[in-house]
């Protein structure tokens, strides 16, 4: 503390002021990017992490008539975040000629869950009319395109659905 | 520009706060130990900013907290990170608060006129010991919940409201749920909101007051001057004419210790991450809680009070201390501020400050009385679904559940992994005709519970076994009537001891028990020998 004393009052030399406040600016822009910058890829990361595709069974191929939309329930385990919860959904499938389409239970119109009536043939919209034909295409009302698919494979026999937008 | 910043002057005041707050004079003498606050300041922002980042990746429930600190720790990058550092932090400003304290108390800063400025900062010592406490039990994990347990306990120690303290501490009867959410509210919005308030409050009157020149020690003739408060206020007029401004020569200074500390904060947060132990459960009667460090002396210190004089432990000697903490610029007054001219107080201090390392020190050694036994997490993973798909309705566990399945008590040994996995992926594929239900789990539930069952019945063990405790143990235990006693009977062993254990303590026993006479056997046996040797000991001493 004495020597302290003895020395002059340092005078205010602008270079070694302007030396202070360049490496107060640097020190603290250094930390500031360390800390901000962890925090940021941190809080930015859901931005660029891509979806675990998580397909489910939903029955076997033998038994889907032929030219016949069919209804199928199903119970996904879905991995949200830190919890699994149980979801449950269902997936229109028409097999035609061999070939295995699942449709997106909802309408393109307002997501309203559409039903197949067999007398009309056509998959028909319960809110506003909306027709669709088994193949997906609009026949009526208002839906802006024609039905949504999911992605479908046949594994060993079995019919495993992508139940997500394509 | 200059426009702009006249019309903001005008509106704000910019110019004249900026004058008051960063062209002010610091007194002459003001060293490195003044720069204590600042860090303090500082680690708290940290805190704040990587505590609102874990926040956004926390559940506040039993259910799913654990769960949601792991999620954070092992999928969300940087989580490990950010955890770390919040953790280490934490250490850090207990640690930083403390010195700052200690500096002012051995300066004499908090006399005349900066007792408020003490108080308001004891005040914040009492906040940054309550966000240890609070913060401690959100990961939910074993080390969370008894630390909490034991606290819970202490609070019910206090004479008369003792019962009814700890029940609005937890918020009901038991450590659960309410609990978590409570402190998970007080954690970070109760006491930020405080913390925030009352650091203002400090640092306003740090600057009202401006901040203490370092003790000068008093000639006779001045320590007797009855008018020694304005000789003060004139001595330190002096000193900080003398002083250079604020910014940037003291700024530097903080910003430096500031770097310096952040250095060392990363350096550990990245060499020894935030752990997670298993997750919290309350039937466990095999853990060892041990508080965090800075309440370790508290800890070791009620070891040495008999039940009947706890209370007085508990609750007079915390009282007593925090008490004088207030009281002290009211206790200690009068013009003399050097250490050296104060021997009542100083000596009292570095007394105190003796007693806490020893006695931390002390609870840092003491023992351990249970053996700590490492659990394969994916174990504790997979009991936990068997517990949330209910297996117990349909099979049984040591005596409990339903009849409908086949009793899983020895599944491990009756049934391999690769069969288990078929098996919970397709029930009636594995097993026609079969009552089971398809989960439809995940792969990773899968692999989670195959682990569970295969640890059931503690694994097989070859026809080799016998002949490996002939030859390696049976010169000292006993075991199905082979053997000397020497060492403990063995007889029964599988009814206390996992097999898991069994295998640890062959390879290294001392790392288990400290007083143990036995040698290790991990030079002599093949890994697989006492694993082998393990489940032996286990299945067949049930």
């Amino acid at each position: 503390m004495d020597a302290n004393e003895k020395k002059p009052n340092v005078p205010e030399s602008p270079g070694r002021r302007n030396f202070l406040t360049g490496m107060i600016v640097f020190l603290g822009g250094a930390i500031g990017l360390v800390l901000g910058g962890s925090g940021l890829v941190y809080f930015l990361s859901p931005g660029w992490k891509g979806k675990k595709e998580n397909w489910v069974e939903v029955g076997l191929d033998s038994d889907l008539p032929e030219g016949q939309p069919v209804k199928k329930e199903f119970v996904q385990r879905i991995k949200d975040g830190w919890a699994t919860t149980e979801s449950q959904g269902t997936v229109w499938l028409l097999k035609d000629k061999g070939q295995l389409t699942a449709y997106d239970p909802h309408c393109t119109h307002l997501g309203c869950p559409y039903r197949w009536d067999s007398d009309k043939n056509s998959f028909v919209c319960p809110c506003h009319g909306g027709t669709f034909d088994k193949t997906g295409k609009v026949l009526g009302g208002p839906p802006p395109h024609g039905l949504n698919h999911y992605q479908v494979k046949v594994v060993q026999g079995v019919i495993n659905v992508l139940p997500e937008e394509a | 520009m200059k426009k702009i910043l006249d019309w903001l002057d005008e509106r704000t005041g910019w110019r004249k706060v900026k004058e008051v707050i960063l062209d002010r004079h610091i007194p002459q003498g003001v060293n490195w130990w003044y720069t204590l606050g600042s860090i303090t300041m500082f680690l708290f922002v940290v805190q704040v900013v990587t505590g609102i980042l874990l926040a956004m990746h926390y559940s506040p429930s039993p259910d799913h907290a654990y769960d949601s600190v792991r999620y954070l720790g092992e999928e969300v990058p940087m989580g490990q990170w950010i955890r770390a550092i919040h953790k280490w932090g934490a250490t850090g400003m207990v640690v930083a608060v403390t010195l700052h304290l200690l500096r002012v108390f051995f300066m004499g800063a908090y006399k005349y006129p900066r007792e408020v400025t003490w108080l308001s900062g004891v005040a914040l010592f009492c906040i940054v010991i309550g966000f240890g406490f609070t913060g401690y039990l959100l990961p939910w994990d074993q080390k969370a919940y008894w630390a909490t347990t034991v606290g819970a306990h202490m609070t019910e120690q206090v004479p008369l409201i003792g019962p009814i303290l700890a029940k609005i501490m937890k918020g009901s009867m038991d450590l659960g749920a309410i609990t978590l959410s409570r402190f998970y509210a007080i954690h970070v919005l109760v006491f930020p909101a405080i913390a925030i308030l009352l650091m203002g409050f400090h640092l306003f009157l740090v600057i009202w007051h401006g901040i203490s020149a370092p003790p000068e020690k008093l000639n006779a003739q001045e320590a007797a001057a009855p008018d020694w408060k304005s000789r003060f206020k004139e001595r330190y007029a002096q000193l900080k004419a003398r002083g250079l401004s604020f910014f940037p020569y003291i700024i530097f200074k903080d910003i430096v210790a500031v770097t310096l500390v952040f250095l060392v904060l990363s350096l550990i947060a990245y060499l020894k991450p935030a752990e997670l132990e298993d997750v919290a459960n309350p039937t466990d009667s095999t853990y060892n809680p041990r508080p965090e460090w800075y309440f370790l002396s508290v800890f070791q210190l009620l070891k040495y009070f008999p039940g009947s004089l706890e209370a007085f432990a508990i609750v007079l000697l915390p009282l007593i201390a925090f008490g004088l903490l207030f009281g002290l610029p009211f206790l200690d007054r009068g013009p003399k501020r050097h250490p050296l001219q104060r021997p009542l107080w100083t000596g009292a201090g570095i007394l105190a400050m003796i007693g806490l390392v020893v006695l931390t020190v002390l609870g840092a050694q003491s023992p351990l009385t249970n053996p700590m036994v490492k659990k394969d997490p994916l174990i504790v993973e997979g009991k936990k679904l068997f517990d949330s798909f209910h297996c117990l309705y349909c099979h049984s566990l040591k005596g409990q559940g339903g009849s409908v399945g086949p009793a899983l008590d020895n599944v491990g040994m009756r049934r391999n992994r690769e069969w288990l996995a078929a098996h919970f992926r397709d029930p009636k594929k594995m097993t026609p005709g079969t009552k089971m239900p398809n989960f439809k789990m995940m792969d990773s539930e899968v692999e989670a519970l195959v682990a569970y069952m295969s640890s059931l019945g503690g694994g097989t063990f070859t026809a080799e076994a016998p002949r490996l405790f002939e030859d390696n143990c049976a010169s000292c235990h006993k075991f199905q009537g082979v053997g000397e006693e020497i060492g403990p009977d063995l007889s029964h062993i599988g009814q206390g001891r996992d097999a898991d254990f069994i295998a640890a303590y062959i390879k290294d026993p001392v790392q288990l028990n400290k007083d143990a006479a036995m040698q290790g056997f991990a030079d002599q046996l093949t890994a697989n020998q006492i694993q082998d040797l393990a489940n032996y000991l286990y299945q067949q001493g049930k």
